[in-house]
């Protein structure tokens, strides 16, 4: 019997109810009614005065049979990058074998409307987030609220897990074709041969065109520009800027290669992390960490 | 009808916010149309055209439309509201709800709904609550509620008609024991009940003017309607003797004209709220009543004799007339206490009885020599009342509210000696002034009547037709009370006046009123006084017999508790989800009976799987495979016939 209180204040701990500027104009027009009646001894206004006070009283308990149904379930979001608007969901479940009403997520800034939760049944609710860092990004104030019966109180269902996110960098810098124009001598294989020019000497062996010599000069092979198969490889180190311009960059060109489908590699520090084998979220992870 | 409310009520239908609070403004301002003048009539009718024609305005229009709006109000109201006028509070609020209806409607003109247009709905109704104090209104309050709790949840739910519907009976009816409660225990203060704004009933009601004619301008008043509701405290209601409800006193007779006396005679008291105790010998059997006067317009209230506590407001006057202040312009409920066993008129002054004793032999030549003929034969002034009740009696004068035959010019003679055909006014006349002539002081008395035939329990109704005149005669100093219309035949019974002479015109005053309308005024009577007219007295009356009455509060209580219990069944009902599937709804009292004998329909399991697992644990399964078969038509074929049938079949599983 003792555990009671403690069972009623943990089913409840996680419902709060806010007031609205309908719960003023309720108390407004119930001190006017009362006004209005005491001082003319006016039984109609005295049955008006009672009523409106029993329905904004047992407006409570149905707001909160409402609110109480729910359970939110943070399901992640879609990949989130420092400084741009990002999508995440929660879960929506109603529980309760009655249906729920005047269902709204909160979260962050943005909130995402759904109405009516038919019993048994789950809504996904789409939140607008737009993180400032990259990191770890926990979304701030989440619950569902429902101003359902009167719109007099709002009934807010906060999530009980953690709604945390990973943002990754903010994608910008040169892009991967300008860089591959400026550093073809960085990509790996080359393939179709696409003409030669004149050379000072200092190339591989196996760039030399021995046809060129053969006739006493020097020169050296040109390749075809775009090859598929062969890996790129991005260094943290040798880029420019600071560390979050060189994040940025890396993130881009990760994005870009993901898109073009390239296998790549990044040296970060003393760790080399392959496409291919970690994949690219989580070399997308370990930026937004570093 | 059936099919507004298939298509409306009993459907997922919407209405936009807009349509809803449309609704909300035509439920709230319906009873105002009573209220408000022509001009705004005039306005809104316009108003309603704009709407209907569903084009949005100009801002110049809008404009143009404010003006007119503020023209209309000002002719509205013009004449009545000035600095004086605001001082009085109807005038003050019509203004208000004036410009509230003008905000209202430009706004709905923009179709933008904003806060304050949400807000004006309940805004209306508190301010209409101003105008109405009526039995009529108190039910359209709570209708006017349950709409506009309706069309909130069916704006917050964004749910059809069905939904919200049942939201708001749900609602609403959980509400209502706090109501109840709240109403009962509520602490009332004893402020006077409000007399402001429109009552719905502007009709008056005839009360006595201070003056009694005798011919053509009579006193005759045929109405059924109602002037007074007496409750009396104590559940017994006096006999039909002693039901006369005191009025005026009157003393001259000028021409056909009986007045009261003028004012500048000095009195034996002045008037007060309660009779001054050496004014009366003694007043027992003292009697606690409620009495609610409809508006009379005139200044005198009507009490039981004698008189013993007026209420607030009223005074007892030396004639134990009871008038009140400012006179009675509005329905006035109040409390009074009158002995009904009593003896007064001791303390008289002398020119007093000499007023009671003018009569002017002139008016009624024929009455003063028999009168001078008893006067003669007795001396003693008992004796010579009883000779003229005896008098009275043989000349066997007939009471008639249709009196033929009567002389105008010589009224009283006609009545007794020739016509011998009148009514109260008449036989009081003719006793009044033959008293007079025999030298006993006389007074008539104008009034009502009541009849123990129209009560009900403790609960009397008083009509026009109930207008009464009887007489005052002063014998061994005091006042004594006769009804001389009680005289005109030999057929009484009960105390009250029957057919006379075998004719087939009744007294007006034996009319009963019919039993059906009688308990509908009874009832009417009841909400008005423990509803509308629900007091601090009352109160404190219930809660005091709550406190000593132990029969009482066991009823109370058990009352209250069924008003609850019937109100949480009522909630359980609407509670229930409605049916969706009616295959489902149909065969779930099969599956009820099978869980109990250990069939329980599995997680995965269909219905017709657990059919067949339960059929094929029985010897003759062949009634399982009539229901499986019934279960499916009805479920996937929407077959109404098999559902019924499925509905027998399973009635025969025991």
């Amino acid at each position: 019997m003792m555990k009671l209180p403690h069972i009623f204040r943990y089913r409840y701990r996680q419902i709060r109810q806010r007031a609205t500027k309908f719960s003023l104009l309720v108390t407004l027009l119930l001190f006017g009614l009362f006004f209005e009646a005491y001082m003319h001894n006016f039984n109609l206004v005295y049955i008006t005065l009672f009523f409106v006070f029993a329905l904004a009283f047992s407006a409570g308990p149905f707001g909160m049979r409402n609110i109480k149904a729910i359970k939110l379930n943070f399901a992640g979001c879609g990949r989130l990058f420092a400084k741009k608007e990002g999508i995440c969901k929660i879960k929506v479940q109603n529980s309760a074998s009655y249906p729920v009403w005047d269902i709204e997520v909160f979260a962050d800034i943005s909130s995402d409307y759904l109405g009516k939760i038919e019993a048994h049944k789950i809504k996904v609710a789409n939140i607008k987030v737009f993180p400032q860092k990259r990191g770890k990004f926990r979304l701030k104030e989440c619950y569902a609220q429902s101003r359902f019966p009167l719109y007099t109180v709002r009934f807010q269902n906060y999530i009980q897990n953690e709604c945390e996110a990973i943002v990754y960098p903010n994608p910008k810098g040169k892009s991967l074709d300008e860089y591959l124009n400026i550093r073809l001598d960085l990509i790996g294989e080359e393939g179709d041969f696409d003409g030669i020019s004149s050379s000072d000497g200092k190339i591989s062996a196996s760039r030399i065109h021995w046809a060129s010599v053969a006739k006493g000069e020097i020169s050296q092979k040109i390749f075809e520009k775009s090859i598929k198969n062969q890996e790129l490889l991005f260094d943290y180190d040798r880029l420019k800027g600071d560390k979050e311009d060189r994040l940025s960059q890396l993130t881009l060109w990760v994005l870009e290669c993901e898109r073009k489908e390239l296998d790549f590699e990044i040296i970060l520090g003393s760790n080399r992390f392959n496409s291919k084998e970690v994949g690219v979220e989580k070399i997308l992870q370990t930026l937004a960490l570093y | 009808m059936k099919k507004f409310f298939k298509h409306w009520l009993f459907t997922d239908k919407k209405l936009s916010p807009q349509q809803l609070l449309d609704i909300g403004y035509l439920v709230v301002s319906l009873p105002l149309i009573a209220v408000i003048k022509l001009p705004m009539i005039i306005y809104l009718l316009f108003f309603f055209i704009l709407i209907f024609r569903d084009k949005k305005l100009s801002n110049i229009a809008l404009v143009g439309v404010a003006l007119f709006g503020l023209f209309m109000i000002i002719l509205s109201l013009f004449g009545e509201l000035n600095l004086a006028g605001l001082s009085r509070l109807k005038i003050f609020v019509e203004a208000i709800l004036y410009l509230l209806i003008l905000a209202v409607t430009l706004q709905r003109l923009t179709k933008n709904i904003n806060f304050y247009q949400i807000i004006s709905p309940i805004l209306i109704l508190a301010i209409s609550l101003f105008f109405f104090d009526s039995i009529a209104m108190l039910l359209y309050v709570v209708f006017e509620i349950f709409i506009l709790l309706w069309l909130i949840l069916a704006f917050t739910m964004g749910a059809g008609f069905k939904e919200s519907l049942n939201m708001a009976i749900r609602m609403y009816l959980l509400s209502l024991p706090w109501v109840i409660v709240l109403f009962i225990f509520f602490p009332r203060i004893s402020f006077e009940h409000a007399s402001y704004g429109f009552r719905g009933d502007g009709i008056f009601r005839a009360g006595h003017d201070g003056t009694m004619f005798t011919d053509d301008r009579a006193m005759r008043v045929l109405s059924k309607r109602v002037v007074m509701e007496v409750s009396f405290k104590d559940k017994q209601i006096p006999p039909s003797n002693r039901l006369y409800f005191r009025g005026s006193v009157l003393y001259q007779k000028r021409g056909n004209r009986w007045l009261p006396l003028p004012v500048y005679l000095k009195r034996a008291f002045s008037p007060s709220q309660i009779a001054p105790k050496d004014s009366y010998d003694y007043a027992k059997d003292k009697i606690e009543y409620n009495v609610v006067l409809y508006p009379t317009y005139k200044r005198w209230i009507y009490m039981l004799d004698l008189p013993i506590k007026a209420p607030i407001g009223g005074y007892i006057d030396a004639d134990f007339s009871v008038t009140y202040k400012g006179g009675v312009r509005d329905k006035l409920s109040y409390n009074a206490t009158s002995a009904l066993n009593y003896r007064y008129g001791k303390v008289i002054r002398r020119v007093i009885l000499g007023e009671a004793l003018k009569a002017n032999k002139n008016l009624a030549p024929k009455t003063y020599q028999k009168a001078k003929e008893i006067k003669k034969k007795f001396k003693n002034p008992k004796d010579r009342l009883k000779a003229i009740i005896e008098f009275f009696k043989s000349q066997k004068l007939v009471y008639s509210t249709s009196p033929k035959g009567l002389d105008k010019k010589r009224v009283t003679d006609s009545f007794l000696f020739k016509s011998k055909q009148g009514y109260c006014v008449h036989f009081a006349d003719a006793f009044t002034l033959m008293s007079r002539f025999v030298g006993i002081p006389a007074r008539i008395v104008t009034g009502y009547r009541g009849f123990s035939q129209n009560s009900i329990k403790n609960y009397l109704l008083i009509r026009e037709m109930d207008a009464h005149a009887w007489v005052e005669v002063y014998i061994d100093k005091s006042w004594l009370r006769i009804d001389p219309s009680l005289l005109a035949s030999s057929s009484i019974q009960d105390s009250s006046v029957q057919i006379v002479n075998n004719k087939k015109e009744p007294l007006i005053q034996t009319q009963n009123t019919n039993r059906a309308t009688l308990y509908y005024l009874y009832i009417k009577y009841t909400i008005e006084s423990w509803i509308l007219n629900y007091s601090h007295y009352r109160q404190m009356t219930l809660l005091n017999r709550f406190k000593s009455d132990t029969k009482f509060a066991l009823i109370f209580v058990l009352s209250l508790i069924g008003i609850v219990v019937l109100i949480i069944l009522l909630y359980i009902y609407f509670t229930k989800t409605p049916c969706k599937d009616i295959g489902v709804c149909e065969i779930s009292p099969l599956l009820k009976k099978l869980a109990k004998r250990g069939f329980v329909k599995g997680e995965q399991e269909s219905i017709s799987a657990l059919l067949k697992r339960y059929a094929s644990s029985l010897d003759d399964d062949s009634i399982i495979r009539q229901i499986d078969e019934l279960y499916i038509r009805c479920r996937y074929d929407d077959d109404i016939k098999a559902c019924k049938q499925l509905r027998e079949k399973i009635k025969e599983i025991k």
